[in-house]
């Protein structure tokens, strides 16, 4: 029996969702290492469609540690009662880990893992974790949601000691909704056939930086507001795909047989925007804006999404390849001011073309499927290799990275005659990889760190800052 | 319009964006020409996609016409791109206009939409980056309302006729730029506008571009300048905003019908033709505008009719006046005293004649005590000469007279008359079924009454 045609899972009429998920997923929770009366939360990776959803990868939560390396206190600490556990960092998890996710592919569950005892208060902590990584990945998203969105998530809870595995979902649209039983079924080779949709697109968008904009502070919300509307631009284009414009009901995967061997087809998309007038108002002059400066962004940037098998149609496709398109320049901008605001000292150069991090492709072990990262541009494959292991915990070799997709750009041209470079030029500072500057909260204590650009530390470090609640660090 | 030849018509929006460093004059010229001229390169890029409307085709103009949809390839002629629209045909069937396709076939224009792609193939991915730049400077920002309207052979080739609308886009691009310059003052851009007018054999279709925001009194000289130039005549307007040519398969914004006579089978009579109205009109009537003036207001009605006539053939800019607005104009004009305001009294030829000259500045002639037969050759002569609608008055009735036909042999005579007395809605059917715009006989007149006639007269300008 193919894939997808799947028999009913109850003979009668279903209540809930049912959940394809693939073999490896079972070996990886059934191998997860939980010492004692420990807890263990993770993420799980798949697609939502309205009939079916699809779980591809599971992923613990990584260890965060306060105390020092490995210290025994370290592990008490991780939590052997629920209210330890640390909700906020496993939604910086799930958003670090989104952004390393093709379209197509999201989180669309959480995992926890626990004693027997404890087991009853597990089904409060998933629901409050669900709503919450949920809350947290939609943040910064510049594309909307539609009507069609399954806006259901997954919680799974396993017991330790029985290994028992109880399914529901929450409907996080809805902050008062209640559990719904739902199926979770193995099966093998969930994804072989998932269809691949990839394109390169141009960009070339100048931002204006008004008058009462000052860089580098505003530098994140004249980005934002310049490609909001990009993002827009892109959500109202049109897609072809292998060069024709599909209506939107047609199946994407019409032509294959039934019984032919299940293969992962290839689909190249083209994204046309239309140049239209727009509706609102009828000017007879040129707008004029005072700016102090502008923000140009430039490059192609490769995008890939994919789609489930079970009777996909074009529009599904068209809306995934958009979403890709959008989140892999947002998020890159994102990274780039995290780094930026990390850093203390706005080391940018005016005039100057600084590298936004490069995209890399890197397989999932066993699938066809591959997953991204990026590059800053002073970073090494090596780098890659491991945040792979550090937030989807798997090995990768170094020679599987991708990273012939995007070129490095050309080297930056400095305008030297420019008297602010020539300021900076003298007053450049070299990344400092000493202890930084002790956070609000007195009470946590913090440890020296391997600069990751984007690593999760980082990151939550900067996410936290701005929310303005305590630090944590990883350290290596 | 040339026969074997075929409209295509593209249109779509231009970003225009420029940094001016100065406000200074030579410095901003330089500017805005410079940006007139990367905006030339963008619409020859490869990226420039011309999308078919309603249809599932793009054409890639600047790649040889390459297209999408299997069946389309650029040697083909530019009229199977006809084929490949998809007419709504539910909608047309379902719609009590079809009486009007009938009359009216479509002019065959082909409908295209300026569009680009941001994805590109067989080039190698860059990672982005990022600039930024601290220079003061006056960003200027707004859209170009591209318009460009082609007649080509229907033979030509796909390929062919992109060159050709690529071009048309670089020439309006052209025109716009000395619009722009010739209309700037500091960093007050007026956004080029296009316009396109059907001027007589043997010039045809022409697109004018204006600018944005001043008004058609002011821009005489540049009228004059065309006229010359097309050799038209010197006392009657073409190239006024209002006379911009209507392209059938667009509707009207203000929901009134135009011209419904055109749908109406015209008398054959013996060694005999019709004299009618020229250009366009409205058809006012009771009831319109949320305005209830069943029974009283049909010589006012008369007269909002004509208005529109001289609205539309460009020699006023001014809206059709309310009843409102024509009392006010009579108590204006010493007429009527104050109490008329408001009021439901009739008004006669008279009246109509007054508003017509302080609202609008048009003089009327006045023919008095018309009765029995009226004087067909007067009104033949004036359709001929003025063309405008005739409102005539007399009884207790006002209606409008769009036109006069009678045989010279048998001496049969009717009158084209449009009823301001229809209290229903804008519905063509039933508007020509039922007579509200219609050809009459002489019984249509009462012969015991006495008409007057009101004859607006062209104003001899451009």
């Amino acid at each position: 029996m193919c894939s997808h045609c799947l028999p009913p899972l109850y003979p009668v009429v279903r209540m809930g969702r049912g959940y394809i998920v693939e073999d490896v997923v079972e070996k990886y929770l059934s191998n997860l290492s939980v010492p004692g009366a420990s807890c263990v939360t993770g993420l799980l990776i798949g697609q939502s469609s309205s009939q079916r959803d699809f779980v591809v990868l599971a992923v613990r939560t990584p260890q965060k540690d306060t105390e020092g390396q490995g210290s025994p206190s370290a592990s008490r600490r991780a939590g052997n009662s629920l209210d330890h556990l640390d909700v906020e960092w496993v939604t910086e998890h799930a958003r670090q880990v989104s952004r390393m996710l093709p379209g197509g592919l999201s989180v669309i569950g959480v995992f926890l893992v626990t004693p027997p005892e404890l087991s009853k208060e597990a089904q409060n902590t998933l629901r409050r974790l669900i709503f919450a990584v949920d809350k947290h990945i939609s943040k910064g998203r510049l594309w909307s949601l539609t009507e069609e969105d399954v806006t259901e998530k997954v919680t799974l809870h396993i017991c330790s000691k029985t290994r028992k595995v109880v399914c529901r979902t929450f409907d996080v649209r809805d902050p008062k909704s209640s559990a719904k039983p739902a199926d979770w079924k193995y099966q093998s080779g969930v994804c072989t056939s998932w269809p691949l949709l990839t394109c390169s697109v141009g960009l070339d968008l100048v931002f204006p930086v008004l008058e009462m904009h000052v860089l580098p502070q505003d530098m994140e919300k004249c980005m934002k507001e310049g490609l909001q509307t990009w993002a827009q631009q892109i959500e109202g284009g049109l897609c072809l795909i292998n060069g024709n414009a599909m209506p939107d009901e047609v199946e994407l995967l019409g032509g294959q047989k039934k019984n032919a061997k299940a293969v992962q087809q290839m689909f190249l998309a083209q994204i046309l925007i239309p140049m239209a007038e727009p509706q609102s108002e009828r000017r007879s002059t040129a707008s004029v804006k005072v700016c102090s400066g502008s923000l140009t962004l430039k490059g192609m940037v490769q995008c890939r999404a994919y789609l489930h098998s079970n009777k996909p149609k074009a529009k599904h496709a068209t809306e995934v390849i958009k979403r890709d398109v959008i989140n892999t320049v947002s998020s890159r901008v994102e990274m780039f001011l995290e780094d930026l605001l990390m850093e203390g000292v706005d080391k940018g150069l005016v005039g100057v073309q600084q590298g936004l991090p490069r995209r890399v492709f890197a397989p999932v072990p066993g699938m066809s499927l591959c997953v991204c990262d990026y590059m800053f541009p002073d970073e090494c494959v090596s780098d890659v290799s491991d945040r792979l292991k550090e937030m989807l915990d798997w090995e990768t070799p170094e020679d599987s990275i991708d990273t012939s997709q995007e070129a490095v750009p050309e080297a930056p041209t400095i305008d030297i005659k420019n008297p602010v470079v020539q300021k900076n030029l003298r007053t450049k500072s070299t990344v400092d990889a000493g202890p930084k500057t002790p956070s609000e909260d007195p009470t946590e204590a913090h440890k020296s760190h391997k600069t990751y650009y984007a690593g999760v530390a980082m990151a939550a470090a900067i996410a936290l800052l701005a929310a303005g609640t305590s630090l944590l660090y990883l350290s290596d | 319009m040339v026969v074997g030849n075929i409209i295509l018509r593209l249109r779509g929006s231009l970003e225009f964006k420029c940094q001016l460093d100065s406000t200074d004059v030579p410095h901003v010229q330089k500017v805005i020409s410079r940006t007139f001229e990367a905006l030339g390169s963008q619409v020859k890029a490869e990226s420039l996609v011309l999308g078919l409307c309603s249809s599932p085709v793009f054409l890639w103009p600047n790649k040889g016409g390459h297209a999408t949809a299997g069946e389309i390839s650029p040697n083909r002629p530019c009229k199977d791109l006809q084929q490949l629209i998809q007419t709504d045909d539910q909608e047309s069937s379902s719609r009590k206009s079809a009486k009007k396709d009938k009359k009216n076939p479509p002019a065959g224009i082909i409908n295209l939409t300026l569009m680009t792609e941001v994805t590109e193939t067989g080039v190698l991915s860059v990672a982005p980056t990022l600039l930024r730049e601290r220079k003061k400077h006056h960003l200027l920002q707004t859209t170009l309302p591209m318009d460009c309207v082609v007649s080509v052979p229907s033979s030509e080739s796909i390929s062919v006729v992109c060159g050709t609308l690529v071009g048309a886009l670089c020439s309006q691009l052209g025109d716009m730029e000395k619009v722009a310059l010739r209309h700037m003052k500091g960093t007050a851009l007026l956004i080029p506008q296009p316009f396109h007018f059907l001027l007589p054999a043997p010039v045809g279709l022409v697109t004018v571009v204006y600018p944005a925001g001043v008004p058609d009194s002011q821009l005489e000289t540049r009228r004059k300048e065309l006229h010359s130039l097309f050799e038209l005549p010197d006392n009657r307007p073409y190239l006024r905003r209002a006379n911009a040519l209507h392209f059938p398969d667009e509707p009207y914004k203000d929901g009134y019908l135009r011209n419904p006579h055109v749908h109406l089978n015209h008398p054959v009579l013996e060694n005999g033709k019709p004299y009618l109205v020229q250009g366009t009109y409205s058809y006012h009537h009771y009831m319109q505008d949320r305005m209830d003036d069943n029974g009283w207001g049909c010589a006012y009605r008369s007269l909002q009719t004509i208005c529109s006539w001289f609205q539309q053939q460009g020699y006023v800019e001014r809206a059709v006046p309310s009843h409102k607005e024509i009392q006010q104009a009579l108590v204006e004009v010493g007429d009527k005293q104050g109490s008329f305001l408001g009021s439901r009294q009739w008004i006669g030829s008279i009246e109509v004649a007054a508003v017509l000259d302080q609202l609008l500045g048009v003089t009327s002639k006045i023919m008095f005590n018309v009765s029995g037969s009226l004087l067909r050759r007067e009104l033949a002569n004036h359709f001929l000469s003025e063309g405008t609608p005739i409102m005539i008055g007399g009884g207790v009735l006002a209606h409008t007279i769009l036109g006069v036909a009678w045989s010279e042999t048998t001496g049969q005579i009717r009158y084209l008359i449009l009823d301001p007395h229809y209290t229903g809605a804008e519905d063509l059917q039933v508007i020509t079924d039922k007579g509200w715009c219609g050809w009459k006989g002489p019984e249509f007149w009462d012969q015991n009454a006495y008409y007057n006639l009101c004859l607006p007269q062209r104003p001899k300008t451009i």
